[in-house]
């Protein structure tokens, strides 16, 4: 109570004649607060705190240093000028919640207005910096953007980008990095203020008030806040042809950055009417595969497996030996039909995606195997090798005897297990017409065959007319599946169908991509990287979105969860919709 | 001064108070509270205090403009001019070459301001280093006495006031070092223009609607009882009512503002009322009429 009241005295006696250094101080801070020259307000730190500190002590000579302190701030209320910057006070929050707490002991309860003066003028003010320590920028209204005049600081991690040459910020970083103090913004020569530059650089044309709220919310917290680009999206297309590196080398390099909204959804139109006939031509033929990383390596070793199928069939003869074969060959097996019919896409489409430096075909893995005859293998190619080991000739006799030849022992579990397998699952090696067949041809037309006589069996009723059996048996796996197949609802991904609703997507867009801040020390503007979540900014008063607008979100930022930030006022709230799957009994 | 109307300046339909002189009475003399939503230069990387500007809900501004304690500001688009200017046209007439007078003026104001800056800077901080000088001028003595001891010299003294007038010639105060003002507020004489809370325009769309006139009428009608208001999403109403200022309490209640004539659905009520009780605040449904009666009624969760 007592020092905020003196507080008050403090800041509410005339000037003294500028005798005094405080007094001096306050006429001069005076003088320069009338007009323009409001931005160059000179004072020597240290000098002024020691002023305000005499000038407290002339009034209360028992005065304690929080309490010079604080009279010191209320001085900055009066003069509208904060004077201590790099010497504020440490406990700073301490002397707030002393002064708080003092007051509001003995105050009477209604009005609160000594607590808050003092917690006010703690908190309200501009604030001197040293201007070795900003960086000077310049705004440049026609291109929307500001332009660095002097080398950029730490933030430039994080923040801004190249453009011929020039460090560049985006309106919204450079209003953030002038409310910190880190920067100082000049338009047409002279210094904008704070408010200055919230009127002529947001708007909404760059970033609106309210974006510009959730922005500088977010980076008050310490994420890495970037503009949301649609084209740094991969649509599901484009990432199952793994056109990723395609997309980073040609997108990315030439302009680092989009800048204009409207730029961007030019791109993007025309990115969907490319990627649209696209989809109906070849989707339908790659649809079936999980990557193409895989698909890759099963094509071209499909040669490979081939070979080593057709030298292992004929070894087979044990029964012995061929349970245990069977099991690692039956996966190769399955394999093969998928490879086989996509051999003519591949050739076509990837050519260009290939990776791989080593070709496959050429490179023959030595068989090591106790059956194999052949025990002298020859010199690796040298362009195999790296480049500090020397190939030799090796016969591997020697090596062979060293190997463990044993019988491997199961436990009792594993015999089961493989007993079980045995029973009810059955080799493809172990029919009799199969391994007849030499050639893959050959395979497939014997299952066709078999197929038109299983078909051949039914009755004519069914099937080939409307009335068709409810469930399929050859298509039933578990019981599970067989549930479904039968089930009238349907659950569905939220994703399901988004492909399409394309035709509003204006109504809503993603303001942000948002990256947690741990993740700043290995920060790269260039390649960011999987954001960790997109932000949608709304205003409170509007309608929660609908199923169909929360689909279109979802479908342009692919599989990173999209935030809604509510804006109330000020008071900034987050919400997100989450896909939700209903547990099913899986022994049903 | 007392009587000198508050500008509330305009942005994209929200009203912000950019003068912290202002803010502390529209505080303290108004009792309206608004909120802060600038970053605080001094402890810019949290949320927990923020700094000016102050954004007022827009039945805050509008009651300040009705008790005529404020006034609601757009800036003038001089930007039609200015871009003229950025295009290079000197042939553009009369108009804008008056108005890079003013500018070229405003620059040379502004660079002479930063040399007086600089001046005034250097002396006193050419002070500071002598008051230094002078309170360490016992140690520094006694320190090159002993030097001088320990070299065998004796002769002395002549070289220490030569000492004290170097300080002037060799100090050397670096322009980096020199201190300046990130101003908060726009200077006083830019253009400005009055806007009329009555009419809806892009800058004041609120005037004219139903939602916002009710709410209007609530406001000001609990405001002029005394209370303190503040916006209320955070607990699904339209106002959080105060007794006093809200530093020092809790929300007593949750002003739920509904359209006289609209029927309400029972879910919303039951919702509202289970949040209230839940919180241990009261729930007020309030209406207005035209002729700027109120209507409150409270819910109460009985445990029956």
């Amino acid at each position: 109570m007592a020092s905020s009241c003196l507080g008050s005295k403090a800041q509410h006696q005339p000037p003294p004649p500028p005798r005094s250094a405080a007094g001096r101080l306050e006429t001069l801070l005076q003088q320069r607060l009338a007009g323009r020259t409001e931005s160059c307000c000179q004072i020597q730190p240290r000098r002024a705190i020691g002023a305000a500190r005499t000038h407290a002590g002339r009034e209360l000579p028992c005065a304690s240093p929080a309490v010079a302190q604080l009279s010191c701030t209320v001085l900055e209320l009066g003069t509208a000028a904060s004077l201590s910057v790099h010497m504020a006070p440490k406990n700073f929050f301490q002397i707030i919640l002393k002064s708080r707490t003092k007051s509001c002991a003995c105050a009477e309860r209604r009005s609160g207005s000594c607590c808050q003066r003092s917690v006010w003028s703690a908190f309200l003010g501009a604030i001197l910096f040293c201007s070795g320590n900003l960086v000077k920028a310049e705004w440049k209204p026609r291109e929307g953007l500001v332009e660095l005049r002097s080398p950029a600081g730490k933030f430039w991690q994080t923040m801004g980008f190249t453009e011929q040459g020039k460090q560049c910020l985006l309106p919204e970083e450079a209003v953030y990095m002038l409310e910190c103090g880190s920067i100082q913004l000049f338009y047409r020569e002279l210094p904008l203020s704070i408010q200055e530059a919230y009127e002529r650089l947001l708007s909404h044309k760059t970033v609106t008030l309210l974006q510009y709220q959730v922005y500088s919310h977010l980076k008050r917290l310490g994420y890495i806040v970037m503009r949301f680009n649609p084209c740094s999206v991969l649509s599901p297309y484009e990432r199952q042809l793994n056109l990723e590196s395609h997309h980073q080398s040609s997108g990315r390099l030439n302009h680092k950055r989009k800048r204009s909204s409207s730029s961007r959804s030019k791109n993007r139109e025309e990115n969907q009417t490319k990627r649209i006939p696209a989809n109906d031509e070849i989707c339908g033929r790659v649809a079936n595969n999980d990557g193409s990383q895989s698909q890759l390596t099963s094509e071209q070793n499909s040669d490979w497996t081939k070979k080593e199928s057709e030298e292992q069939c004929p070894t087979n003869e044990e029964e012995q030996t061929q349970d245990r074969s069977c099991a690692k060959l039956s996966p190769k097996v399955r394999d093969r039909p998928q490879s086989r019919t996509e051999d003519h896409i591949s050739s076509k489409s990837f050519k260009t995606v290939e990776r791989s430096k080593w070709d496959f075909v050429k490179i023959a893995f030595p068989n090591c195997a106790f059956d194999c005859s052949q025990t002298l293998y020859p010199k690796p190619y040298k362009d195999l090798l790296p480049e500090n080991i020397a190939g030799q000739e090796l016969d591997v006799s020697y090596w062979r005897l060293r190997v463990n030849q044993q019988r491997e022992k199961l436990s009792r579990r594993e015999r089961e297990q493989l007993e079980r397998e045995c029973r009810y699952k059955k080799s493809v090696n172990a029919d009799r017409a199969v391994r007849q067949c030499c050639s893959w041809q050959e395979y497939k037309q014997l299952l066709e065959q078999r197929n038109q006589q299983r078909r051949s069996k039914r009755p004519p009723h069914l099937w080939n007319d409307v009335i068709s059996p409810l469930v399929q048996s050859e298509k039933v796996s578990s019981s599970a599946s067989l549930l479904e197949q039968i089930s009238i609802l349907r659950s569905s991904h939220i994703l399901d169908g988004a492909a399409r609703p394309q035709e509003n997507t204006e109504v809503m867009k993603i303001d942000f991509d948002v990256y947690q801040a741990d993740a700043a020390a290995n920060f790269k503007k260039s390649s960011p990287g999987k954001p960790y979540v997109r932000m949608c900014v709304r205003r409170f008063e509007e309608q929660v979105p609908d199923l169909r607008a929360v689909k279109q979100l979802t479908y342009q930022s692919e599989d990173v969860p999209v935030v809604f930030a509510l804006v109330d006022n000020g008071d900034i709230a987050f919400y997100a919709f989450k896909d939700f799957k209903l547990p099913t009994d899986m022994y049903h | 001064m007392e009587n000198a109307l508050i500008p509330i300046h305009l942005l994209q339909g929200t009203a912000l108070v950019w003068n912290m002189e202002d803010v502390r009475k529209i505080r303290q003399c108004h009792r309206l509270v608004g909120s802060l939503v600038g970053s605080l230069p001094r402890k810019p990387r949290q949320n927990a205090r923020l700094g000016l500007p102050l954004q007022l809900l827009p039945e805050e501004a509008r009651l300040l403009a009705e008790i005529r304690a404020a006034v609601l500001l757009r800036t003038v688009e001089h930007e039609k001019a200015a871009g003229g200017q950025d295009e290079g046209c000197d042939s553009e007439g009369s108009s804008s070459q008056g108005v890079e007078e003013v500018l070229l003026s405003e620059v040379a104001v502004y660079k002479q301001a930063l040399n007086e800056s600089y001046e005034e800077q250097w002396q006193l901080a050419l002070q500071e280093k002598r008051s230094l000088l002078e309170s360490l001028s016992e140690q520094i003595a006694q320190g090159r006495a002993r030097r001088r001891h320990e070299r065998g010299e004796q002769t002395g003294d002549p070289n220490q006031p030569a000492n004290r007038e170097d300080v002037k010639e060799n100090f050397h105060f670096p322009q980096e070092a020199m201190m300046v003002q990130l101003p908060t507020a726009r200077p006083a004489h830019s253009l400005t223009e009055v806007v009329d809370w009555q009419h809806p325009s892009p800058d004041w769309p609120h005037a004219g609607q139903l939602v916002h006139e009710i709410r209007y009428q609530v406001f000001r009608d609990l405001w002029e009882k005394g209370f303190f208001l503040t916006s209320g999403g955070k607990f699904g109403g339209d106002f959080l009512v105060y007794p006093g200022d809200p530093m020092r309490f809790h929300a007593h209640y949750i002003a739920l503002c509904t359209v006289p004539d609209e029927t309400l659905q029972l879910c919303d009520i039951v919702a509202a009322g289970r949040l209230g009780s839940n919180v241990k605040k009261t729930v007020l449904l309030c209406s207005a009429k035209q002729d700027g009666t109120v209507t409150y009624m409270s819910l109460q969760w009985a445990g029956l």
